[in-house]
């Protein structure tokens, strides 16, 4: 069999056993194994058990399950509530006010935590309850908490970034601080479109009432306390890192303990609250670690039978493209394997094959990073396959439906899209700040 | 069904939840040694074990837990066909493709057994000054693969028993 | 003519290194091989985790492989001599000579006979074993507390010193300097530092070397081995030494070179009489290897032996 042919099986057999919904890691797998045993040979009947010793050597994957602890207890620990309490009042004047306080308070989260996760419990079960509540739209609440929250890899911590980084070889600090103006980019964007939008249609976003935000300045300074734990958690983790205290993996565990040492000081730790998030860390855990489990079987089975080569070939000889146009085109078949892929799988089977080229076309690999990120982000959020819509469906209340969340996406993804071709265009945006803090 | 299958059902349910249960504290000790592996870097000298002990306790931690996050439901599909079954037909298509995922995962342990017996047979240490043996987490790890596998035929079973109109599990009758 | 024999070769070298270590020897076999048989080469991890390659070969997932035995934790006694042997060999053309002349090749033989499903192949040098560090390196107290990526044998050795040896997928060196896991590297000369991008995430180099030429081999499945018409033996023989050969020259080059006109390290040394007390402390650890099986004591009796012979042959083997 030609090696094209072998790549086109093995990647439309995927296809179809996602269709079929079985879990994903077990789709993933089965093509994998299948494959495996089918055309490598005998030899190629251990190639699933051996993905499981490379992943335990891949050591940032220590970061997932403590940034994911990390999340579930940060959104039990007080904090988010202090903080969106802060934001409602500041903010609550403003036409959409709510929403973009929401947006703030995602920025905050992500700058504490390396997943969305984090952000959409959050999201879910703080801001959204409010804003339903306040009257504002549903589908604009919606879209605002799955699109604030996938800032949480995009802003510095980033697990996204730090698996990027391995793969592409490229320093994860940098790459952090790569994603720092983008992110904050993006979320301005989001609050201009939201305000934007909110002046036009008032009803989406009514402003507090003035008896509600009446309040003497002094109370209102007060307030601002509550940013003072989060940052205090951002220079545990991400600071002491890039000051080269702790190595990545440390601050990923110096993280969950400090976000714990926040829920102990507000008096909320209890064997309860520890078991719950626990076995909710165990479950998404597991799922991450058993996709990356099984792509990372496909990945090498799709390169040991010569499958690589062939993407390869295509790509540089046979369609005849500048560079621009082969990164342009990888870039829309990210955004296009992001509606159906899970991101990691995706990270896993295919970076190895585009990021090479990639630097071989001669772009910078920081920048691509973020552009990386910001594509996974829109994929969290595009129908049918994405992290945020399958959370927000699992915590919505029941009056938010499926088309619901599906609809509040597509202005948001249309934002990212706007800003990803602003970071394609100025790659500036995302390599300034790593330059000027790595020139020294 | 017959009760010996019923009674397996069970029995890997109940396995995989106590398992799992003891498996998801691993992750306190994923963090200790973390910790102390900053702590002893920042004030003393580091140590020579802490990286790759806590890479095995990962390992261990998700394959493990395995079983009992698949009973959780924790693990994503794709939907864009399947949200829209009735579940009759969704409990079908798991009936078949469930077999799929029983043949990764027995691909996977085959794999895993057969690595285990090298490093039992030749006394395999990892390839790191440390030089730990391999043999214990292999083993560890064939378990967490093992009680994953039983765990997807016990799935296969409900989903065949509530085809059938009976619940396994709770014993319910919804035909 | 049939369909062509294809090998899959995984080397225990990233693909930076490859490139110049083997890629072009395995070209010029492939195009010599006159579409008969085809050799893909893979690197570091990429099909195999490195931990699990012997195993792979073993088996026949992987049909051939280049790594030192230490690397891959090969299930011989033998294999504390492959990587960087402690102070084993001042240059590299001690490693062809101990292998060709001295007899190790026989005792390498040997040694993988009594492993079933792997034949060793052949051996060659590599480059000096030197330190790049962030930090500055002048005495042997510098060296406490610095973990060190490096091979095991080699880190079992230098944590009497207080290093504290890490081992991490070679890939992920470069960015685990980076994201602070590891002070430094001790795997190679100057010339891999600045082809695989180390010295990018470095400062200094450590000129006292702890071996003067790391050993590697070559292995393949037997049966795969066994199975090959007799002219592309002979011509995966005439690939592997056109390797060795290259690599001879390339780090030869390279290691003045760099040393006198690389700009990214600063090149900083112990001083002679302090590192003496390292050499010495090899001596006795190679005693402590030669008393863990006869096979390795007849290792080191060649080496003790070689090491003499160089010494009362003089100039230019020895200039002291
Ligand atoms: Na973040
Ligand atoms: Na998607």
């Amino acid at each position: 069999m030609s090696y094209e042919m072998i790549a086109l099986l093995m990647f439309s057999t995927m296809m179809v056993m996602l269709l079929t919904g079985q879990r994903v890691f077990g789709a993933i797998g089965f093509v994998a194994a299948g494959a495996a045993l089918l055309l490598w040979g005998t030899g190629g009947s251990e190639m699933a058990f051996s993905a499981s010793m490379k992943l335990m050597k891949w050591y940032p994957l220590l970061t997932l399950p403590l940034f994911i602890f990390m999340g579930y207890m940060l959104s039990e620990s007080g904090i988010a509530e202090d903080l969106y309490k802060m934001f409602h009042v500041w903010m609550g004047p403003l036409p959409g006010g709510l929403a973009v306080g929401t947006i703030g308070l995602m920025v905050i989260i992500s700058a504490m935590n390396g997943l969305s996760v984090a952000g959409m419990a959050i999201g879910a079960t703080i801001a959204l309850p409010e804003l339903l509540r306040r009257g504002y739209d549903k589908i604009m609440v919606t879209g605002v908490i799955q699109a604030g929250s996938s800032l949480g890899i995009l802003v510095p911590p980033s697990v996204v970034l730090v698996l990027y980084g391995m793969i592409a070889r490229q320093p994860v600090g940098k790459l952090w601080l790569g994603g720092v103006f983008p992110g904050l980019i993006l979320a301005a964007m989001f609050i201009a479109y939201i305000v934007i939008r909110c002046k036009m249609q008032p009803n989406l976003g009514p402003a507090l009432p003035k008896e509600e935000r009446d309040m003497p300045m002094s109370e209102k300074l007060k307030l601002l306390r509550a940013g003072i734990l989060p940052l205090i958690i951002f220079f545990l983790m991400t600071g002491l890192f890039l000051m080269g205290v702790t190595s990545l993996v440390e601050s990923s565990a110096v993280g969950a303990a400090s976000a714990m040492g926040a829920a102990a000081i507000k008096g909320l730790l209890n064997k309860q609250l520890i078991e719950s998030t626990v076995r909710k860390t165990l479950g998404i855990s597991c799922m991450f670690m058993w996709i990356i489990l099984a792509a990372l079987c496909f990945g090498a089975v799709f390169d040991g039978l010569g499958a690589v080569r062939a993407i390869r070939t295509l790509f540089l000889d046979d369609l005849g493209l500048g560079p621009w146009e082969i990164l342009i085109m990888m870039q829309l078949s990210y955004i296009l394997m992001g509606m159906f892929l899970d991101d990691t799988a995706m990270l896993v089977i295919v970076a190895p094959l585009f990021i090479p080229l990639v630097g071989s076309l001669g772009f910078d690999l920081i920048w691509y990073g973020v552009l990386y990120t910001i594509t996974c982000q829109i994929a969290y959020m595009t129908p049918p396959f994405g992290y945020n819509l399958f959370l927000m469906r699992a915590m919505a209340p029941p009056t938010i439906s499926l088309i619901d969340i599906y609809r509040s996406v597509v202005p948001f993804v249309a934002i990212m899209v706007l800003g990803l071709a602003l970071v394609t265009i100025f790659p500036e945006l995302a390599t300034w700040l790593p330059e000027k803090v790595y020139a020294r | 069904m017959p009760n010996a299958i019923t009674a397996f059902v069970r029995y890997v349910n109940v396995m995989n939840r106590h398992v799992g249960t003891i498996a998801m504290y691993l992750i306190f000790v994923m963090m200790g040694i973390l910790l102390y592996s900053s702590i002893s870097k920042t004030f003393f000298t580091p140590s020579i074990w802490t990286l790759e002990m806590a890479q095995f306790v990962m390992v261990a931690y998700y394959l493990l837990g395995g079983g009992y996050s698949m009973q959780l439901d924790a693990h994503v599909r794709m939907d864009l066909f399947y949200g829209s079954w009735s579940p009759k037909t969704r409990m079908l298509m798991d009936c078949f493709t469930v077999l799929l995922l029983i043949f990764y995962l027995f691909m996977l342990l085959y794999g895993g057994i057969s690595s285990t017996e090298y490093a039992l047979k030749y006394g395999e240490q990892s390839y790191s000054a440390w030089a730990p043996q391999m043999a214990p987490i292999k083993i560890i790890m064939c378990i967490g693969i093992f009680l994953m596998l039983l765990q997807a035929i016990a799935a296969f079973f409900h989903d065949l028993g509530r085809l059938r109109g009976v619940d396994i599990l709770t014993g319910e009758d919804i035909g | 003519a049939g369909k062509p024999i294809k090998w899959r070769l995984q080397t225990y070298a990233g693909a930076a290194l490859a490139e110049h270590v083997i890629k072009p020897s395995i070209d010029a076999f492939n195009k010599a091989a006159n579409g008969e048989m085809e050799i893909e080469l893979y690197f570091a991890d990429q099909l195999v985790p490195t931990g699990e390659l012997f195993r792979a070969m073993q088996r026949g997932t992987i049909d051939a492989v280049q790594s030192d035995d230490d690397s891959i934790a090969a299930p011989v006694d033998v294999s504390v001599f492959g990587g960087y042997f402690p102070f084993a060999s001042r240059y590299s053309l001690d490693v062809p000579a101990l292998f060709n002349h001295w007899g190790l090749k026989e005792i390498w033989e040997e040694a993988y006979n009594e492993v079933e499903g792997v034949t060793w192949l052949s051996a060659g040098a590599w480059d000096p074993c030197h330190f790049a560090t962030k930090d500055p390196i002048n005495s042997l107290a510098d060296l406490k507390g610095k973990r060190v990526f490096t091979f095991p044998t080699a880190g079992r050795f230098l944590s009497r010193f207080g290093v504290v040896p890490v081992t991490l997928p070679w890939e992920d060196i470069e960015v685990a300097m980076q994201t602070g896991e590891l002070d430094g590297i001790a795997w190679s000369g100057i010339t891999e530092d600045y082809t695989v991008g180390w010295a990018d995430v470095t400062n200094y180099f450590l000129t006292n070397n702890i071996s003067g030429a790391w050993a590697g081999s070559y292995f393949a499945n037997s049966e795969r081995w066994d199975e090959l018409p007799e002219h592309l033996k002979t011509l995966f023989k005439l690939c592997m030494d056109s390797s060795h050969y290259y690599r001879q020259h390339w780090y030869w080059a390279g290691e003045a070179k760099l040393r006198t006109q690389g700009t990214k390290m600063k090149l900083t040394s112990i001083p002679d009489e302090e590192w003496a007390t390292v050499e010495a402390e090899a001596h006795k650890f190679w005693d402590e290897i030669a008393a863990k099986s006869d096979r390795n004591a007849r290792v080191v009796k060649i080496l003790k032996d070689y090491n003499a012979s160089m010494d009362k042959a003089g100039r230019p083997y020895r200039y002291s």
